[in-house]
């Protein structure tokens, strides 16, 4: 009877830990899909992409240097051919 | 789906990507030194690190996907799946399909691990330690806000983090005293299984 006491209590701290992976598992998962939305927030705000109008023609909307997403405005023939906003983004991943 | 939509979740997604396999990074590296506290059971470490595995390779596919489905980048599932074929930015647009094969080879192995055995699992685990500065050259060499100061200060604290994690791998002495010994009885163990 006496050995039980321990190992209840090795059962209740494992139980515990168990608890605490499924937690902090679920806290991660979460905070990754918040993670998606606020850095996705934040790239546009920083680098917002070109927008085009229905001649084709792009005029830059950054707010900052945007030199990554260079080799992307470039393309004219998609540019064209985008959504019926005329808009359309550039860049890279 | 609005192309724009697309284009910002890839970005926040390869972003949390990084932040997520570096994570993975560093957890390997501490249930490698067997890290353990009064509150922090050594299986906590252990599972944590397969369990945010398995959450990037979902964040990672969610970065591929939205990448290649966006109509403006016309990328095409074969730059996603074969290494520097992409006409955009071939060489590092190639370094994050290798990256992303690499730690589909490292999960595949990791669930077979009872199949292909210890030796095999921890060669090919290995692997991790190329994948994370490929994905990360990656990033630099390809993503539209690595010169954004937010995401400059992300890139330092993912590097500094698996930096000390791997220093602290390399400097601490073995954590096992009996490391040499269980992995003679581990050797004799296989022999016996395969004769």
């Amino acid at each position: 009877m006496q050995d039980s006491k321990p190992n209840e209590t090795r059962i209740r701290a494992r139980e515990a830990a168990s608890r605490m992976l499924t937690t902090v598992t679920a806290g991660v998962a979460f905070g990754a899909i918040a993670g998606v939305g606020l850095f996705g927030v934040v790239s546009a705000y920083t680098i917002p992409g070109v927008a085009a109008d229905s001649t084709g023609a792009t005029a830059s909307t950054s707010t900052s240097t945007g030199s990554t997403s260079s080799a992307l405005q470039s393309s004219s023939t998609t540019v064209g051919s985008s959504t019926s906003s005329g808009v359309a983004v550039s860049g890279g991943s | 789906m609005n192309n724009t939509i697309l284009w910002y979740t890839t970005r926040g997604a390869g972003t949390v990507s990084l932040v997520l396999l570096s994570t993975v990074v560093v957890l390997g590296v501490l249930s490698s030194l067997r890290f353990e506290s009064s509150s922090w059971p050594r299986f906590l470490t252990t599972g944590l690190h397969r369990n945010v595995a398995l959450t990037t390779l979902v964040f990672l596919a969610l970065h591929i996907v939205t990448a290649v489905v966006d109509p403006f980048t016309h990328l095409g599932w074969l730059a996603a799946l074969v290494p520097f074929s992409s006409y955009y930015r071939t060489f590092w647009l190639g370094l994050g399909v290798i990256a992303f094969e690499l730690l589909i080879a490292i999960s595949v192995t990791s669930l077979a691990r009872g199949l292909i055995g210890h030796s095999a699992w921890r060669a090919i685990h290995w692997l991790t330690y190329a994948s994370w500065p490929v994905a990360v050259l990656h990033g630099f060499g390809t993503g539209t806000d690595t010169w954004s100061a937010w995401m400059l200060a992300i890139d330092l604290v993912c590097i500094l983090a698996v930096a000390v994690a791997v220093s602290a791998r390399l400097i601490a002495r073995p954590p096992d005293p009996l490391a040499a010994d269980r992995a003679r009885f581990r050797e004799r163990v296989t022999r016996k299984v395969t004769r």
